[in-house]
């Protein structure tokens, strides 16, 4: 700065002393109220001390209620006239009306302080010629006012107190030097983002560990989702939008895979409605990189996304109190056919939450709520410090799962529990089942067990091992399911067969079992384009016990009195009904329909046999009734977790190091710079 | 705590306050009974703020952000409502309406109510914006500061760290502003960002120190009590603690000094 | 009794009802555990959850006043020349067509919105990145400082550098101890602020029950 007299330099160095309110504004033209008497003060600690003020700090110091900001502005004044007329205006703040009015079009000369200035006010000329005769000092005190109130008037451009630095108009910002420093800083961070893309060579930092610790959150996450059967069902909550999908997406993604490789069942829910569609976009691309593998999701048999919840908080309460409800309905308005009392049906609740606010939002409003099931927490790196506070303010919130290294080390959990693909280890082999069910003897587990490892037609492998899992639904005790320890290394071991739940439902119901000649027999084929309920009983009261689409057919047991529905066998003891008009009738013999059942279970959707039971105990709360069977043979679900590419998961770790590096870096060097010059203006305001 | 013992403590607290208020406004209204607010410094600026955006005819933006009734932080929304509400009161007497920004639909209509009752020159039903989720909004607020040209932007609401893309955008048009969040991620880039900054409670101190009403300043004055309390509870109980760390600090030794302590701080206070 | 006083009436039962019904319904422990007291219990927690769902519902419906209120403005602005608000409406437009068109399609979603806002994110990044480097530039004083430290040690205490391990003790004892204090003491400011207004709301004297 130049040694002349400069306006802003001048008003600058009035404001950074500690007086008392500044009076802005047409304030300066009314008169100063009376002074109160002062009383006396204590010697300020602040002073003797030399300690710089602390503007972001809430001052200690008291004022009069009729001091500073309470006194009536100027605009309150003019305002309580109500309607203030033009003509009462003098010339000076007419002439700046219109100019303001007509302010549509930015000058050319607007990037320069104070740039309309001249045109109202007359500026004295002499404070144009630099060491001249005449100095700032002789401006006079009433003009030091006027130059202060055009300040406050022309706004914008300089007025802003206390910043330091000259504050440019709109116009001029994109090319000053000012946005220097930020596209310099810009491209620098975006440099070390995007180098370990293009070479490994500038691969930063080591990778996060393959394993969580033992007594880690993490760890404690992991075992729980992985000790899911296919009986259970886990809530998930998107609680994420497309901001946050970057970091949140593979988390999720990892969670959906872990559960459905389980065979357990996902309900989704959200109050976020763009979260319901990430959701269906996830399960969209799980679904194209597992089609290779014949396996395919299928909303309403393997995940059902439930009707999205509005009000926020209140959305996340009603869910929590009303979860029946909730659960009866789907995102597309179709009813699920779920039925559940409470939350306590869910073997777990997993949430990935974009901010520790939702995380909030769910320890305050279901935590409280839940009796035996744990909610899991999954994070961005950003919410986790708050989210960790959360998180152990409550015991029913099991852990923290935060961001793109835990989800890394999720991945390689995953990786080495489910082993090589499925197309390298061949079918699961028969003799390991007894291992995986609980120590009860029953007629039909034998049955399973002595079913030869080898040799044996399909059809009747899916039977048999349909008919082990109905039976041990039906008839295991309250015996826990034993833990299941999936061998890390590449062996033919099935370590995926889904155990039993220890939350069987108590009695089975009676079934009516087919009694149709071995030779010829009626079949029934959907033809519907939709997907078509099989109920419980011949009404459409009746629960729904699957889903089946076109192409799918079953063997006919019966028909009602009016031939309106039809009785069809299901799987090996197990029956439904469903409406006549969906389907179409036709005769065929039993090899047949058994070879075409058989490469039928081939195709995903065919594969798993959702099983409902009807059963509740009239007092208290109900037991779950909603079961799902596996009866999956050819396919693998452990090729839900196999089939997930990783090849941009290292580079993007890096690159998240580097960028990290790069911004501590830059925020450091930034500071000292800022310092440096706040210093230097500091000095230099003393100094005037 | 069992659940029962908590309801009952959260009753007696809720009717604690009730009956607070009622005292603080009835010592506000005696003539001389109105005490001294605390300084802050964001709120000083707002005068000047609004003095310049009547000269200048370029309005305020008021940003609420995600802050919404109907859900836990509909006291949080109401007293910024209040705020916005004492703040266009005093730019009434300008020309142009200010700007009040939402992220949440069902704070339109308070909103447009708040302009309706403070502004009094037609309808403010096009000056309340809203534009959905969180960083949309602030990314679309950030670029229509450019067009709409603010004197300045007074953020108080639910903001997460979206909030950096507005002050950034205010920051880089010269635009003053003032932010305060009911969210501890949006605080904190408040706290980086913004020209001047609230903190935590003095988002709902904010009204009663911008305007002349009596119930703002009794608020205030309701909410310093139980802060002091807190205080004073949390500092007897570290004292009781270190108590039984150290042999020769007793209880009723510490319990001395806290006495001592109350009572330095209130002649402290009065002298003030 | 003005119009001003009937919302305040209106106000104040419906707070008060929902407010006793949250505190007391629900808890039959609360009326001494006895045979009546479940289902008193069970009666005093029916209007605030009755309540509450009305406004569940009604929440729902404010995302109709929101289009309403975004066309009317935008409308309003492209009336008076100004082109972005002509390209949102004309995007409003399409969007509304697309879906219409082919339902259940969500490919815009995946193909516009997620690119897009990722991209803000990202934005965002350098904006935190520019704002934090000129925190001094705003607070040159001891605290900007304290801020500015605590944010880089914690940022490099969270990089898997080996060199920087010693760095991941201290931002492990700052988030646990200072920065989880601070947070709870700014939650506990806003938590007593949200009491007390709460409190005003529910007495009918908020303004905006007042007309």
């Amino acid at each position: 700065m130049s040694e002349e007299f400069n306006w802003l330099d001048y008003v600058e160095q009035e404001e950074s002393a500690p007086a008392p309110a500044r009076r802005s504004g047409l304030r300066r033209f009314l008169p100063r109220l009376p002074r109160l008497p002062r009383l006396p003060r204590l010697p300020n600690a602040r002073r003797l001390l030399r300690l710089p003020r602390f503007p972001g700090l809430p001052s200690l110091r008291r004022r009069r209620v009729d001091a500073a900001p309470g006194q009536p502005s100027a605009a309150d004044l003019l305002g309580a006239q109500d309607e203030r007329p033009l003509d009462a205006l003098d010339d000076r703040l007419l002439q700046l009306r219109e100019r303001s009015a007509a302010d549509s079009q930015p000058d050319a000369d607007e990037g320069q302080p104070l740039y309309d200035v001249d045109d109202v006010l007359m500026t004295p000329v002499l404070l144009q010629k630099p060491g001249g005769v005449i100095s700032a000092g002789a401006l006079s005190k009433a003009q030091e006012q006027q130059v202060e109130l055009l300040r406050n008037i022309v706004g914008g451009a300089t007025q802003e107190e206390g910043q330091g630095g000259r504050r440019l108009m709109p116009g001029g910002a994109l090319f000053s030097l000012g946005a220097l420093p930020r596209l310099l800083l810009a491209s620098v961070v975006l440099l070390a983002v995007s180098l370990p893309f293009v070479s490994s060579d500038y691969a930063e930092g080591d990778l996060p560990p393959s394993q969580f610790p033992v007594d880690a959150e993490g760890a404690a996450v992991y075992s729980l989702l992985d000790n899911l059967t296919a009986t259970d069902t886990v809530l998930l909550a998107f609680e994420y939008g497309p901001t946050a999908a970057g970091e949140l997406d593979p988390l999720a993604e990892l969670v959906l895979r872990h559960i459905v490789a389980r065979g357990a069942v996902p309900l989704i829910v959200s109050s976020n409605p763009i979260a319901v569609a990430r959701a269906q976009n996830i399960i969209r691309a799980i679904n194209r990189s597992v089609a290779a593998g014949g396996l395919r999701l299928q909303h309403g048999i393997d995940y059902f996304i439930l009707r999205y919840l509005p009000g926020g908080s209140l959305g996340i309460r009603e869910l929590s109190e009303n979860f029946a409800d909730v659960a009866r309905v789907s995102a597309k308005g179709a009813l699920t056919g779920l039925a559940f009392d409470s939350l306590d049906d869910m073997a777990a609740i997993a949430l990935i939450a974009e901010s520790a606010e939702d995380l909030r939002n769910w320890a305050e409003q279901v935590v409280p709520e839940l009796e035996n099931t744990r909610l899991l927490a999954f994070t961005g790196m950003a919410a986790a410090p708050l989210a960790q506070v959360y998180a152990d303010s409550r015991d029913e919130i099991l852990g923290l799962v935060a961001g793109y290294r835990d989800a890394f080390t999720y991945a390689e959990m995953l990786q080495t529990d489910f082993g090589a693909p499925l197309a390298q280890t061949g079918l699961p082999t028969q003799p390991e089942q007894p291992e995986l069910e609980p120590a009860s003897s029953n007629a039909a587990r034998d049955r399973a067990a002595d079913q030869p490892a080898d040799g044996q037609a399909q059809a009747e492998r899916a039977e048999a091992t349909v008919g082990a899992l109905i039976a041990s639904l039906q008839l295991s005790s309250t015996a826990p399911s034993p833990t299941v320890t999936p061998s890390p290394t590449v062996t033919p071991a099935p370590t995926l067969t889904p155990r039993p739940t220890s939350t069987a439902p108590p009695t089975a119901t009676e079934l009516p079992t087919a009694t149709a000649t071995p030779e010829t027999i009626l079949i029934v084929e959907v033809t519907s384009p939709e997907q078509v309920r099989i109920r419980r009983g011949p009404t459409r009261a009746d629960d729904i016990l699957r889903l089946a689409r076109a192409g799918d057919s079953f063997e006919v047991l019966g028909a009602n009195a009016d031939g309106s529905w039809y009785n069809i066998a299901l799987a090996p003891g197990l029956a439904g009904w469903i409406a006549e008009f969906l389907v179409e009738e036709r005769t065929s013999t039993r090899a047949a329909f058994e070879a075409g059942q058989a490469s039928a279970s081939a195709r995903p959707p065919a594969e798993r046999v959702v099983l409902r039971s009807v059963f509740r105990f009239s007092l208290g709360k109900t037991t779950p009734r909603y079961y799902q069977v596996n009866s999956l043979t050819t396919g693998d679900l452990r090729d839900y977790v196999l089939l997930r590419d990783r090849t941009q998961e290292i580079p993007r770790l890096e690159a998240m190091t580097l960028g990290s590096l790069a911004a501590a870096l830059a925020i450091a060097l930034g500071n000292i710079f800022s310092a440096l010059s706040a210093l230097r203006r500091r000095r230099r305001e003393g100094r005037a | 705590m069992d659940e029962t013992t908590l309801q009952v403590y959260s009753v007696l607290f809720v009717m604690a306050t009730v009956v607070l208020v009622y005292t603080a406004r009835f010592f506000q209204k005696r003539p001389g009974g109105r005490r001294a607010q605390r300084r802050l410094d964001g709120l000083e600026r707002i005068a000047g703020w609004t003095t310049q955006s009547i000269e200048s005819n370029r309005p305020l933006h008021l940003a609420i952000g995600g802050s919404a009734i109907g859900a836990d932080k509909t006291p949080a929304a109401l007293a910024e409502a209040e705020l916005f509400h004492q703040i266009i009161k005093r730019a009434d007497a300008g020309d142009i309406a200010p700007i009040l920004s939402t992220s949440t639909p069902v704070m339109i209509p308070l909103g447009q109510g708040t302009l309706r009752r403070a502004w009094h020159k037609g309808d403010g039903a096009s000056r309340v914006i809203w534009y959905p989720q969180n960083l949309s909004y602030a990314s679309a607020i950030a670029a229509s500061m450019a067009g709409d040209k603010p004197a300045a932007h007074i953020m108080a609401g639910g903001f997460g760290v979206e909030l950096a893309l507005m002050l950034d955008g205010a920051d880089r048009q010269g635009q003053p502003s003032l932010a305060v969040s009911d969210r501890l991620d949006g605080q904190a880039v408040a706290y980086a960002l913004a020209d001047h900054v609230l903190i935590g409670e003095e988002l709902f101190v904010a009204s009663g120190a911008v305007s002349e009403e009596g119930s703002g300043h009794s608020d205030a004055a309701v909410l310093d009590v139980w802060r002091g309390l807190i205080i004073l509870g949390a500092t007897l109980l570290l004292l009781l603690e270190f108590s039984k760390q150290l042999p020769l600090l007793t209880w009723q030794l510490a319990a001395a000094g806290a006495a001592v302590l109350i009572v330095l701080g209130a002649v402290m206070y009065r002298r003030r | 009794m003005g119009r001003a006083g009937i919302s305040a009436f209106v106000a104040f039962a419906v707070g008060l009802t929902t407010l006793l019904s949250l505190l007391l319904g629900d808890n039959p422990a609360l009326f001494g555990g006895g045979p009546g007291s479940e289902e008193l219990a069970r009666r005093l927690a029916l209007p605030g959850d009755v309540l509450l769902r009305l406004v569940v519902i009604v929440l729902a419906l404010s995302i109709v006043i929101g289009i309403t209120n975004l066309l009317y403005v935008h409308v309003g602005r492209v009336a008076r020349g100004k082109l972005y608000s002509a390209v949102l409406l004309a995007s409003f437009a399409f969007t509304i067509y697309w879906y219409v068109s082919r339902r259940g399609d969500s490919s815009l979603l995946e193909a516009v919105q997620v690119p897009i806002e990722s991209t803000l994110a990202s934005l965002l990044f350098f904006s935190l990145i520019y704002g934090g480097a000129r925190v001094m530039r705003r607070r040159a004083d001891i605290w900007g400082l304290l801020f500015v430290a605590v944010v880089i040690v914690v940022l490099l205490g969270s990089l898997p550098l080996a060199e920087l391990a010693p760095l991941k003790a201290w931002s492990d004892w700052l988030m646990a101890v200072p920065v989880s204090a601070g947070a709870r003491a700014l939650l506990l400011g806003i938590a007593l602020g949200t009491v007390v207004a709460g409190v005003r709301a529910l007495l009918g004297q908020d303004r905006s029950y007042r007309g």
